[in-house]
């Protein structure tokens, strides 16, 4: 899911929020120069105000940024959507999917110097679950035996994971779960020294000491900066660069002033404001400074399926016809984004089938007309599109609204809320008609959207039938539900991802969600001074592989 | 001077010094209304405020006839468009065209600028008087009341009443004008303290008239006058006010054509398209500058003796 | 005097309670959850999770005791903590009210400085082409609102000339323009304000007998008629360091000034209520309270004043 990189979306948004053409075009940017690379140097960038640095809370990008440098966990995603080891020297999973035995990498140190050992990450993980951290990304470890007891405050560590020696972490999950070592790759399964103590403890949430390969200087300046300097005793491959000058700018027009920073060479890494971009690409393109990645987001109108108008998986089907997403991608996005043809982003390569959703490739009015009339959405009738306000979202809704007003001669009422207030709208059980939805996945698998906004366990209605889950179109279909948990259920990789193809697929032609354009990622990079740079999984500088030229 | 908070309260009036001073409304103002058409189409500044407003109300009321486009009407193929010849001043990131969005957007501020004003002087006059004419308690109760209105900013205690209904018109109306009353309730008090202890007043009630007429024919139209014009020229505060929430993300919906949303779209657009935020910033100058020569323009016609 | 400054800030009080109490009434009636979701995202928080924060900041209870209790932290000092990082409000805003503040006292500054300038020449010179010119300024300077001086002298001063650094880090240099913003409305006002008293004083008796005496021009001047014809003038001042902090919504939000009225927008889109009756409180407090202050200024400069 995507406690994370959405922040974004709320404080720039569209802005951020880019489309693009070809990913990874950017990786070659700096190939390259590898050999030219040497240590030293400030690398200097500006983020908006994170929630947590603490890996107990740490969840949008921006907080991850920190934490990720800071500490070093078992596993670590790619910018491709795998995971590579990083502490972890061997994984071991019995087969009934319920106990993993991971070997650590023994004698690495956290820059206090205790030391990096099954104990730690022992303690790092029963620390987040604890119930007075109320921590948003504790969920995590849900699947973790002893969870619950913990959360309940009738325990201090998590039963599930033992220490069989110094440096062997075991860890019994109470139900199966064949990808849980991609679940450690995120940073809230970072190991803490002793010197932690439990979540609630300010001093170590400012300033916390970790294993990573830089550690902090100073504490976390509120609003102001945080700085980052190299950790010499890291235990893998240490970092290059000295310093990390992070300035924390304000929500409302960070993405200007990154973009204006760089321009002015006070920062060396920089989110661009969307009517700018022209310009930018323009500019920065030919000189090798412009980064253009399809990332691990994508954005969607969730459609009501259970009640309203878009019961009827036609009618959903006609408004996705209905949409010309070309024209709002040029007309709004200044062409910038990549329409979306699937409901998993094209990051996961192995699963990604372009042009999964027929009704997303091209605007078709009249199909749009006759899948109405059959479902039954006449002309006249009255469609809600609900959006949060304060985003960057009004322009698009408004093109959106206009387009299907047009095509369908419906009346669209489209109606900007505060987050809060759309969310509970959704939850709601009288909820219909459709809503602005953005999801991202917190480790790379398909899993992650699949499970969370489209199967039946995850809607999750309480007592007066609101919706408390994820899954807030309230799409069921159990022939989707079993592919998933048969994909759970398989050990093979390569069996696993065929069989999430075809739960993607069985979603997408009910129209469980209506795709709308990918998240592409856009940012300026100062190739100039710094080689090897490219955006990571969270949509950050690779800080720790950067070097001076 | 018990009443020195209310004494506080009201520099901000059209004439500053006038609740201070109160000394010389002059009797025979009421009457002398030939007088003060006089001075104040004497006054060219005034004049030119005057020929603003009636302009911009005649544009709102003709917007329909003077807008090239439909102010909504998108066009995905002509966005961000500079101006020129198919549209005059350019067009949007929706491909709207600007000019017509910078007409209608003039129903939106005459209307939020009056209806607001409107709303406040009602609430501030009833109230106001209320507290002149019986004192204690009554003017305790309403005058701390006041106060607490009083304290908020403008803009803060508008933006709660809107967090409270949503965007809209009729939100930003009443917040505009709920926050806004309790000036107009102190003015009018204060003039009421002053007028009634005035010469005039006390020759009255020598020559024997009743009370209520005092009231009616003495201290409340000398008390009114300054109200009102303080409230003319507040309108172009509230025009300001409304455009200012809007540019916030706190006024009137997104894609209503109005004047703050315009410049809060371009305002991303800032050295790139600077067309998006330019026009209508012009738009809102020569308002608001036409609703101070216009405030100026009454307040020296009805005392002229600081010109 | 001593008494009236006593009930004076007993006034304070009401007007704050009232303040805050009216806020949470509307705050509380607000639609959803304020922490119902991961901060920024379309993601639910975990029931639990919200169970254990709505007991962490007291959400469970009714408004009445909400209130209650809020009313009895602010007492000690306490503004509660925030939702999105669990930082106590004060600590989070204290900062930004300082940035706020020098804001304003650096726009108070200006208008000061020039407001009376203008003024005292203006009214020296009456009817000259300084007076003429002056009143022209003025009055163009009172009818362009702040959206708009602001979004051009950031567009010619920042964008253009690169004069000035586009990022508010707090120095002198970066203070400049959101304070001419913030200023030049209530500057043109002073400068009108205090012409229009200085004649008004002119005119006096007092003025006309100490003329009379023989006392020296400068002696007249400064003695009598600027003592006199700043009254006024100090009492728009009050008022408007208040409105200062309100006006300075506008003035933070286009020049990224790190200050409460960008805190408050901020807030207000992450449903962070805690910042948003913080600010409100605050900036009620602050603007009382500177009106006693203005008050006492008033009386200590004019003798015929008495406060009771």
């Amino acid at each position: 899911m995507r406690g994370a990189r959405s922040a974004k979306w709320v404080a720039g948004a569209i802005v951020i929020a880019l489309a693009a053409t070809a990913c990874g075009g950017s990786d070659d940017d700096s190939g390259d120069d590898n050999d030219s690379g040497k240590a030293g140097g400030t690398f200097r960038m500006g983020i908006t105000e994170p929630v947590a640095i603490d890996p107990y809370n740490a969840q949008e990008s921006e907080g991850i940024l920190v934490t990720d440098n800071l500490f070093t966990g078992l596993y670590e995603p790619t910018s491709d959507g795998e995971v590579v080891p990083a502490l972890a020297t061997s994984k071991e999973v019995s087969s009934d999917g319920k106990t993993w035995t991971f070997k650590i990498k023994a004698g690495t140190k956290f820059s206090n110097g205790e030391p990096v050992n099954a104990e730690a990450f022992i303690r790092g993980w029963s620390r987040v679950a604890q119930k007075s951290a109320a921590s948003d990304v504790a969920y995590h470890m849900a699947g973790i035996a002893g969870f619950d007891d913990v959360q309940a405050g009738k325990a201090d560590t998590l039963s599930g994971l033992s220490a069989p020696d110094e440096n062997t972490l075991q860890v019994k999950l109470s139900a199966p779960d064949f990808e849980f070592d991609i679940k450690t790759s995120h940073t809230v399964f970072s190991p803490v020294p002793e010197a932690a103590g439990d979540a609630k403890n300010k001093t170590y949430n400012e300033a916390p000491i970790g294993n990573g390969p830089f550690k902090m200087q100073g504490k976390w300046e509120h609003n102001k900066s945080i700085t980052l300097v190299r950790n010499d005793d890291y235990g893998l491959t240490k970092a290059q660069l000295d310093t990390v000058q992070i300035d924390i700018l304000n929500a409302n027009n960070g993405v200007t002033l990154e973009y204006q920073g760089f321009e002015s060479g006070q920062y060396d890494w920089a989110r661009m404001p969307t009517p700018q971009l022209p310009t930018a690409k323009a500019k920065y393109e030919p000189q090798d400074e412009w980064i253009q990645q399809d990332t691990n987001g994508m954005n969607y109108l969730l459609p009501i399926t259970d009640n309203g108008p878009m019961k009827d998986q036609k009618a959903r089907e006609a408004v996705s016809y209905a949409i010309d997403r070309d024209a709002i991608i040029k007309g709004v996005f200044q062409g910038m984004y990549t329409k979306s043809t699937t409901i998993l982003p094209p990051v996961f390569q192995d699963v990604y089938q372009k042009d999964l959703c027929t009704s997303c490739i091209k605007q078709d009015k009249a199909k749009a007309k006759q899948l109405a009339s059959e479902a039954g959405l006449e002309p006249g009738s009255t469609l809600e599109l609900a959006y949060n306000t304060g985003s960057g979202h009004e322009e698009w809704i408004q093109a959106v609204q206009q387009q299907l007003e047009d095509v369908l001669g419906v009346k669209v009422t489209a109606t900007g809320k505060p987050f809060a207030e759309l969310l509970e709208d959704q939850q709601k059980s009288g909820a219909t008609g459709l809503y602005r939805y953005a999801w991202g996945a917190d480790y790379p698998t398909p899993d992650n959207y699949l499970f969370p906004l489209l199967d039946t366990a995850s809607i999750n209605k309480d007592s007066s039938g609101n919706v408390t889950g994820d899954n807030r179109s309230r799409y069921s279909n159990k022939a989707f539900d079993d592919l998933v948990a048969q994909a759970r259920a398989s050990n093979d990789p390569a069996a696993r991802n065929e069989l999430y193809k075809q739960a993607e697929k069985v979603a997408m032609d009910d129209m469980a969600l209506i795709p709308l354009w990918n998240r592409t990622q856009l940012r300026l990079a100062n190739t100039k001074e710094f080689a090897n740079i490219e955006m990571d999984f969270h949509e950050n500088p690779n800080l720790a592989e950067i070097s001076q030229k | 001077m018990t009443e020195l908070v209310t004494g506080t309260g009201e520099p901000t009036a059209a004439d500053p010094t006038a609740a201070k001073q109160g000394a010389e409304p002059s009797v025979a103002r009421v009457s002398q209304w030939a007088d003060i058409r006089h001075r104040f189409f004497a006054n060219k500044l005034a004049v030119v405020g005057l020929a603003i407003i009636v302009l911009l109300i005649l544009t709102a009321v003709f917007a329909p006839l003077l807008a090239p486009h439909d102010p909504l009407r998108q066009d995905l193929n002509a966005t961000l468009q500079s101006p020129g010849s198919g549209h005059l001043l350019g067009t949007d990131a929706l491909g709207r065209d600007q000019l017509s969005r910078l007409i209608y957007g003039s129903r939106i501020a005459v209307i939020v600028g009056l209806a607001s004003i409107f709303v406040a002087l009602s609430i501030g006059i009833v109230l106001g008087a209320l507290a002149g004419y019986f004192g204690r308690w009554v003017d305790t109760v309403i005058m701390r009341t006041a106060d607490i209105f009083f304290a908020f900013p403008l803009l803060i205690g508008a933006i709660v009443i809107i967090l409270l209904m949503g965007r809209g018109v009729l939100p930003v109306v009443l917040s505009l004008g709920v926050f806004q009353w309790a000036t107009f309730a102190r003015l009018l008090r204060s003039q009421i303290l002053s007028v009634r202890e005035m010469d005039f007043v006390h020759a009255a009630q020598a020559l024997g008239a009743s009370r209520s007429r005092i009231i009616r024919k003495h201290i409340l139209p000398n008390s009114l006058t300054s109200v009102l014009v303080y409230g003319t020229s507040n309108v172009g505060i509230a025009i300001v006010a409304e455009a200012s929430l809007s540019y916030l993300g706190v006024g009137v919906d997104p894609e209503v054509a109005e004047w703050g949303n315009m410049i809060s779209a371009g305002r991303g657009f800032m050295g790139a398209k600077d067309f998006m935020w330019t026009y209508p910033s012009i738009a809102i100058v020569i308002t608001a500058l036409g609703f101070v020569l216009l405030g100026n323009g009454l307040r020296d016609a009805l005392d002229p003796k600081l010109r | 005097m001593g008494r009236y400054v006593a009930r004076r800030l007993g006034q304070l009080i009401v007007v704050v309670l009232g303040a805050t109490m009216i806020l949470f009434a509307c705050l509380f009636v607000l639609p959803g959850d304020p922490v119902g979701q991961i901060a920024g995202s379309d993601k639910a928080r975990d029931p639990a999770v919200i169970k254990q924060l709505h007991e962490q900041y007291g959400l469970d209870e009714p408004l009445v005791v909400q209130y209650g209790n809020y009313v009895g932290n602010l007492v000690t000092g306490d503004l509660g903590e925030d939702y999105t990082q669990g930082r106590p409000v004060t600590e989070i805003l204290v900062p930004k009210l300082g940035n706020t503040a020098k804001l304003a006292v650096f726009a108070i500054a200006i208008d000061i400085v020039i407001g009376i300038a203008v003024g005292v020449v203006a009214a020296m010179r009456r009817y000259s082409i300084w007076d003429v010119s002056a009143t022209f300024v003025t009055t163009l300077a009172i009818g362009v609102p702040s959206i708009v001086l602001g979004m051009i002298m950031q567009r010619f001063f920042v964008v253009e000339l690169n004069w000035f650094p586009l990022i508010a880090d707090g120095s002198f240099k970066s203070m400049v323009l959101p304070a001419v913003t913030l200023a030049i409305i209530d500057a043109a006002l002073v400068a009108q304000l205090a012409r229009s008293a200085m004649l008004e004083v002119l005119r006096a008796d007092y003025v006309k007998t100490a003329v009379a005496k023989g006392l020296s021009r400068r002696t007249v001047l400064f003695r009598h008629v600027l003592r006199n014809s700043v009254i006024p003038v100090i009492t728009y001042l009050g008022i408007s360091f208040g409105t200062l902090l309100g006006g300075a919504i506008i003035t933070e939000t286009i020049f990224n000034w790190n200050g409460i009225g960008l805190a408050l927008i901020q807030a207000i889109q992450q449903n962070n209520n805690p910042i948003i009756v913080g600010v409100v409180t605050i900036s009620v407090a602050v603007f009382v309270l500177l009106n006693l202050v203005v008050d006492l200024l008033y009386a200590a400069l004019d003798p015929r004043i008495r406060l009771a």
